[in-house]
């Protein structure tokens, strides 16, 4: 199965790039992330009965190959595979192996009126972060709120969406989806298949003036749960861009803030499981190729279903980063976290400290990331 | 009843036939070009304004909402806007824009100079297989786009043909007056070289006879470095070169350092859009800012 998906792959390149553009072949784009990092936690952590994922030094993070055409004068196809190692134990050894897999795959409408219909597998719209693909991530990891609530890997799953634009002064967006309600995670307790979920997400962006805009949104998701229970989500978000008219290329700001909440419910236990975090990020362009980031992030958790991946009680972290963008297809950053709280190392600390520092390399025709 | 019917029916037909045609240009100088075409008769709105880089404006979703009631998208072309314009007309979930003809590119049609040869990549920095996009400093090919804009408007509104033509030809017979006055005030100061930032007077330079392949970007959209300044700063030095006329779209920090080392160098800001400075408002104005640059930087 894998070798056909990778010599499907293959076929599609080869005949891209042996045709001229304007025969319709389909847009690709490859990006690659090299990252290195070294955490206090991470150091002892090679038990290989529960290999580290993200062990310290270097790796390649992951590759992202993106496909996408018009179908034809109604549809547009994309397609996003992910190629990412992994740690195996095998006895008492841990091997990497390589992993392609399909992050998104979707068939999407271009020629309905005021709406845009999706399916296929693809990002649920649970709050802004959960949208982003790796390489666009502000920070080298996703809040904590979004790893512990949505899982690793996001809330993404096979379903139909529907956007609707609602006839106002300002950019007013009500998305609709039925998810199939298998998440990717494993450690995220995902709705199970037999009920589905049901997601919607209300967008508002509004024009404060030409250089600064405000959006906000809500977000809910309910279905059922693979413990024989439901599980709610709730997630508010905010964002502030600015980006001034003249001097445009040398400044800009963001300043993003995003709620996550969820309650699980679970068949024979009495307590339901809440938790809910915050994130809240400043992204400040003060040169050309130069950002400056600060991001503070927290979650809590009461009656925790699984109390040795999701501890009861508060973590936080903060985060500042430095990004070097050398022209719009490669970034560097360099990143310190620290974290208090949450899943104690082996040798039982409570705090975690990071470094990363991550290279980021695009070609081909990628398309361009949501405002 | 029947006279009713048909006094609603006229009524619907009078309005359709005074409805103005709602055109997103991408560029301030297609929005004034489509303005003297156009007149009272189109709806013009502008997305990049004259003081932003084209290359990278922001896809934002209140552009989309303009675009949902757009009935037509005139651009530059040659991947000036391929960066955004896609994802605003995707996001604008209008079926006029996503059919053959809601999108209509101009550079492609007036005869694009600079298309590179043989193998091309992106360690050339930002270049544009199709040639260059940024005719908009050329008062001949801009009469040729009105003709172009004439043409697409009449599509949608066939019974002022007419109209936009007669425009479109007034204004194509005065930018190419106004072209041989250009031409012989340039030719009267000497200068036949400048130095810019980004390889956005190419069509000028041709269209004045006049050469400004020397640009502070060592390739384009790449920022000036220390060794290519250097390298600037030594031509302007070997062939005389005197005048650097920096879009105001940059800063202007690498000027001072060029003047710190040619002092009697002339370095200026300009416009190189419509908008580009706030009394600004057509393509004839912005074309003699230039030109005046040129004239005050021979002096």
């Amino acid at each position: 199965m894998r070798i056909l998906f990778i010599l499907f792959c293959i076929s599609i390149s080869a005949s891209a790039f042996a045709a001229d553009a304007s025969l319709k072949t389909p847009n690709i784009s490859a990006n690659t992330l090299f990252l290195y990092q070294n955490s206090n936690f991470h150091k002892e952590n090679m038990d290989p009965a529960n290999p580290d994922q993200n062990r310290n030094g270097f790796n390649v993070r992951e590759a992202e190959l993106q496909i996408y055409s018009d179908v034809d004068p109604y549809s547009r196809l994309s397609m996003l595979l992910s190629i990412h190692p992994e740690l195996e134990g095998v006895g008492t050894k841990i091997n990497e192996k390589w992993v392609l897999e399909p992050e998104e795959l979707f068939v999407e409408s271009i020629s309905l009126p005021d709406v845009s219909l999706k399916l296929g597998k693809f990002k649920a719209f649970m709050g802004k972060h959960n949208m982003l693909h790796t390489h666009a991530y502000p920070f080298i990891q996703a809040p904590l709120a979004s790893q512990a609530l949505l899982g690793d890997e996001g809330l993404n799953d096979v379903g139909l969406s529907a956007a609707v634009l609602i006839p106002s002064s300002w950019f007013n967006e009500l998305t609709l989806q039925a998810l199939r309600g298998a998440g990717e995670n494993t450690e995220f307790s995902s709705p199970s298949p037999s009920n589905g979920v049901g997601l919607a997400h209300w967008k508002n962006l509004l024009d404060l003036s030409d250089a600064l805009t405000m959006e906000f949104g809500f977000s809910y998701a309910a279905g059922g749960n693979s413990l024989k229970g439901t599980t709610d989500l709730n997630g508010a978000d905010l964002t502030f861009k600015w980006r001034p008219i003249v001097g445009g290329l040398y400044h800009s700001l963001i300043w993003s803030t995003e709620y996550l909440a969820r309650n699980q419910t679970q068949a024979g236990v009495t307590n339901d499981e809440k938790a809910s975090g915050v994130m809240s990020f400043i992204q400040f362009q003060f040169a050309e190729r130069w950002a400056a980031l600060y991001r503070y992030d927290n979650l809590k958790l009461e009656n925790s279903f699984d109390a040795v991946n999701l501890p009861n009680g508060p973590s936080e972290r903060n985060s500042i980063a430095l990004a070097y963008m050398p022209s719009e297809f490669s970034s560097y950053k360099l990143e310190y976290n620290e974290r208090h709280g949450g899943v104690p190392s082996a040798s039982g600390a409570d705090t975690e400290k990071t470094i990363f520092l991550q290279a980021n390399f695009t070609i081909g025709s990628h398309p361009a990331h949501s405002y | 009843m029947k006279k009713t019917i048909l006094i609603l029916l006229l009524s619907l037909f009078g309005l359709q036939a005074f409805a103005k045609i709602h055109v997103a240009t991408t560029t301030t100088d297609l929005a004034a070009v489509v303005k003297e075409v156009g007149q009272d008769k189109v709806d013009i709105f502008a997305i990049a304004k004259g003081t932003q880089d084209p290359h990278q404006i922001e896809a934002k979703p209140s552009y989309m909402m303009r675009l949902r009631s757009t009935d037509l998208v005139i651009a530059q072309g040659l991947e000036l806007e391929s960066a955004w314009i896609d994802p605003l007309i995707q996001g604008a979930r209008n079926p006029k824009l996503t059919t053959k003809g809601g999108l209509f590119e101009l550079a492609s049609e007036l005869e694009p100079i600079e298309i590179p040869k043989g193998n091309i990549s992106r360690a050339e920095g930002d270049v544009h297989p199709g040639g260059n996009p940024h005719f908009q400093l050329d008062p001949i090919r801009l009469g040729k786009a009105a003709l172009l804009i004439a043409d697409k408007l009449s599509e949608f509104d066939p019974a002022q043909k007419e109209f936009f033509h007669k425009n479109a030809e007034k204004f194509q017979k005065h930018m190419e007056e106004k072209t041989k006055e250009w031409q012989a005030r340039i030719k009267k100061t000497g200068v036949t070289e400048f130095v810019t930032y980004h390889k956005t007077f190419a069509y000028f330079c041709a269209r004045f006879e006049m050469d400004c392949q020397l640009q502070l970007e060592p390739k384009p959209g790449i920022p000036p470095t220390a060794s290519h300044l250097m390298t600037v700063i030594d031509q302007m030095k070997k062939r005389k070169i005197r005048i650097v006329l920096i879009e105001n779209l940059y800063e202007d920090s690498v000027g001072n350092k060029i003047k710190a080392d040619i002092p009697n160098a002339h370095i200026e800001r300009v416009p190189v859009s419509v908008g580009g400075e706030p009394e600004i408002t057509t393509n004839e104005q912005l074309i003699e800012r230039i030109v005046k640059a040129i004239e005050k930087g021979a002096k």
